[in-house]
């Protein structure tokens, strides 16, 4: 308050000296002021004949702000040796408000107000009080923008809604001592340059106390976020009573919050403390009992995770948490799960009803029982089961496991999920109990098959990014079965997964095959090899494939309309040579083999038949036995896309047959 | 002599990039090309409106970038956020799969460039295209 008092001098002195002189106006300039909390320079005031003032000041620096060419025009302009006034006043910088300040010399009391349109008013008081001063601020309807030019660049800056309630300081010679803070927001709005951190017509209200005890301060507040929007990239959240309290200590270093209460609208209560320094978590503890998981998931969690399975998933149920943070990790986690559900938004995967108590530790070996209720993968619906986890750290171990699936089951033998240099991997083998063809297929919304799927899986390894089979991966179907070596499937969670390995077919029965895609009826045994396959986004992409009539005995027959579709394959040219009069008669024909190859390259495939020849016709079916038929290829290169058209249409229209 | 040499050197590796140039076939049709023209495909219904907004525009690096937020309501700034990136995700993958469609898999930046230029000439009329000088409407 000192450099007032020298200012009254000054200007008492220019008072007096005006009066003697009797001149029309006077003007004072002031080199500079300085004073703790602002530092002033090229102050010129020039007082007109008139009772009105105009001060300038070249440049203001008020803490870290630094005005330049402030100028405030008093309509009327008063001093005497107890008060100086400035009445209807003007501020460059914000025409649209009127200023009116006074101050009281000998009680050192001092009143700014700034009044502007739709009743918007300013009042701030400053007086000493027994240990220092104390200085108040009543705020109604202020414009938060006017707050924009105070706060640092970078930072979310108002731009729209108003202020009202009551900040109180209190302080003395070494500084503020207290502050008290009642606040209401109507309709805020605010935003950075980048538009990341910006929300919109915000209500709500806003408590603060802080009182400082020698270096540090002990504070508490509580926010009420009532309504409005607001995106922090990248949570996007409406305000719906969200209420948040806490209280703590500052001691200039270390920011302590030591009990916080957090209320999130359709998830629940959590309570935390914690204390950072720099910006920087060093310890917290965060408890939530019976939490919806639906709303936590979607808005607390899913806008963090990148596209993937997760993230297009939806959760359910309740779950009690508690995490304990420490030394920068996760110390422990205690995860209560109460019926929760998972489902992934397009039906891959689904595990609902899981109960389980959950301790985990990042230092001590514990051991999970997961109960579910059931689920589905890929269609096929999983029947409830019980899983045991040991957890060592970031290290899961399921030593045995059984999945239900329809009439059979998947055993899993040593799942094992872990992290190693910052990727997650995980590993394991099994064997797949029979399943029936029929329910497995109808689940999985394929053709109807018969049959039993059932299979051993060695060893399946993840790296990070390449899923790979060690061995051979068999499964028995269609009566024979089907070996799968050399399995990779690269780019696994990726755009476009690439899977590539070997099929061996042995032994499939052809009436079983035939059957199951209407193709017509065939009777016999069929061998196969697809070498090299590979596979982009799951369309073959490269292949040699052979496929051929089995080794021994057995009947060998095919129907008319496996004739004919076999012969549309070849495309319209090739089913002209099999079409005999004669042919009519017979539903069914015998034959001795039957050999087929496509050498897949660049979307076309290079078709082959029975006998290895290279160019010209070759023979798909040779005839054997009363009544024979021996079914020609003419084509030899045919565009894969055309081919799987064909075989489309031959399969989903059950073309008849036309016999000549 | 030796400038000479330089200068025949130079021709000579101007001739190469050209012919990698020529040699690329931008037009190849894998399995996983299409799968990425379709995704592409996709996302460019729910892009296009971004595009003529102004909130989201080209760069000249064959990708695109979110150029005005604050034009965008505040609940669909995250899913613009999001379209960026996956958009983004497949444009690379896009370059590196027609490289090595073509079996040359260090020809990427170059087919890159090439596309860049491409989406910038097929742009609509308003659309915002980031270059050098900062975003300027086509």
């Amino acid at each position: 308050m000192r450099y007032l008092t020298h200012i009254r001098n000054l200007l008492s002195a220019l008072l007096l000296l005006s009066t003697a002189a009797g001149a029309a106006e006077f003007a004072l300039s002031v080199a500079d002021v300085n004073a703790p909390a602002f530092k002033a320079q090229g102050i010129r005031l020039v007082l007109p004949a008139d009772g009105s003032a105009d001060l300038q000041i070249a440049n203001l620096k008020l803490q870290q702000h630094e005005f330049r060419n402030l100028r405030v025009r008093c309509g009327g302009f008063t001093l005497s040796s107890a008060q100086m006034s400035c009445r209807n006043g003007r501020l460059d910088a914000i025409p649209d408000a009127k200023l009116d300040f006074s101050y009281d010399f000998s009680g050192q009391r001092w009143q700014l107000a700034l009044v502007a349109a739709s009743g918007e008013s300013w009042q701030v008081d400053g007086q000493p009080d027994k240990r220092g001063w104390q200085v108040s601020a009543q705020l109604r309807n202020a414009q938060g923008k006017r707050l924009s030019p105070l706060l640092p660049a970078g930072m979310p800056l108002p731009a729209q809604g108003a202020l009202n309630g009551n900040v109180r300081a209190r302080g003395d010679a070494s500084g503020v001592q207290a502050v008290d803070a009642d606040l209401q927001l109507a309709e805020i709005g605010f935003s950075d340059a980048s538009g990341l951190h910006a929300a919109e017509k915000l209500r709500g209200d806003i408590k603060f106390t802080a009182n400082r005890k020698g270096v540090a301060w002990d504070w508490q507040g509580s926010v009420v976020w009532q309504s409005g929007e607001m995106f922090w990239q990248p949570l996007y959240l409406s305000g719906d009573n969200h209420a948040l309290s806490a209280s703590g200590r500052y001691d200039g270093k270390s920011f302590e919050i030591e009990q916080a209460v957090l209320d999130l609208p359709e998830v629940g209560r959590m309570q935390f403390s914690a204390t950072l320094q720099q910006g920087r978590l060093l310890q917290g503890v965060l408890r939530g009992d019976k939490l919806t998981l639906t709303k936590l998931f979607e808005n607390y969690a899913r806008p963090f995770l990148a596209k993937g399975a997760l993230a297009e998933a939806a959760l359910y149920g309740r779950a009690d948490v508690e995490i304990q943070y420490r030394n920068d990790a996760v110390q422990a986690l205690r995860l209560g799960l109460h019926d929760v559900g998972i489902a992934d938004v397009s039906q891959r995967f689904a595990l609902l009803g899981v109960n389980s108590e959950i301790n985990w530790r990042l230092d001590a070996p514990t051991t999970a029982r997961i109960d579910f209720a059931g689920g589905a993968l890929l269609g096929v619906p999983l029947q409830a089961g019980q899983w045991t986890v040991n957890m060592k750290g970031l290290d899961f171990a399921v030593p045995q496991a059984e999945l239900a699936i329809l009439d059979g089951k998947l055993d899993l033998h040593n799942l094992h999920i872990y992290q190693q240099a910052d990727a997650w991997r995980w590993e394991f083998a099994g064997s797949l109990l029979p399943i029936s063809m029929e329910q497995f297929s109808e689940a999985a919304g394929l053709p109807k098959m018969l049959g039993t799927l059932a299979g051993r899986i060695p060893r399946v390894n993840y790296d990070g990014s390449e899923i790979n089979v060690d061995g051979a991966l068999l499964f028995n179907v269609f009566d024979g079965t089907v070996v799968a070596t050399h399995l990779k499937l690269a780019n696994a969670f990726g755009r476009s997964p690439q899977l590539s390995g070997d099929l061996a077919l042995r032994n499939l029965d052809l009436d079983l095959l035939t059957r199951t895609f209407s193709f017509g009826n065939m009777q016999g045994r069929l061998d196969g090899d697809v070498n090299n396959l590979q596979l982009q986004d799951w369309q073959p992409s490269r292949f040699d494939a052979r496929l051929y009539s089995s080794a021994g005995n057995y009947p060998r027959k095919i129907s008319q309309r496996a004739v004919q579709n076999i012969s549309a394959l070849g495309g319209a040219g090739a089913a002209a040579a099999i079409q005999r009069s004669y042919l009519r008669f017979f539903e069914n024909f015998g034959y001795e083999r039957i050999g087929w190859s496509c050498v897949l390259r660049n979307g076309v495939c290079a078709m082959g038949g029975i006998e290895g020849a290279n160019s010209g016709t070759y023979a798909i079916i040779k005839g054997g036995g009363i009544p024979a038929i021996s079914v020609m290829g003419y084509n030899r290169n045919v565009s894969w896309r055309e081919l799987l058209t064909r075989l489309k249409r031959v399969t989903q229209n059950n073309v008849k047959p036309i016999i000549k | 002599m030796n400038s000479l040499f330089k200068n025949l050197l130079a021709l000579l590796a101007l001739l190469v990039a050209f012919n990698v140039h020529a040699a690329a076939d931008l037009e190849v049709n894998t399995p996983g090309v299409n799968a990425i023209k379709n995704s592409m495909q996709t996302r460019h219904g729910q892009l296009s409106a971004y595009y003529a907004s102004g909130a989201v525009g080209l760069t000249m690096d064959g990708m695109i970038a979110v150029r005005d937020a604050g034009s965008v309501p505040l609940a669909a700034r995250q899913t613009v956020n999001a379209l960026v990136a996956a958009e983004n995700q497949d444009r690379s993958a896009l370059y590196a799969e027609i490289a090595n469609a073509n079996g040359h898999p260090e020809w990427q930046a170059e087919i890159r460039t090439t596309f860049a230029q491409r989406w910038v000439q097929r742009a609509q009329r308003g659309w915002w295209v980031l270059s050098n000088d900062g975003w300027s409407q086509k």
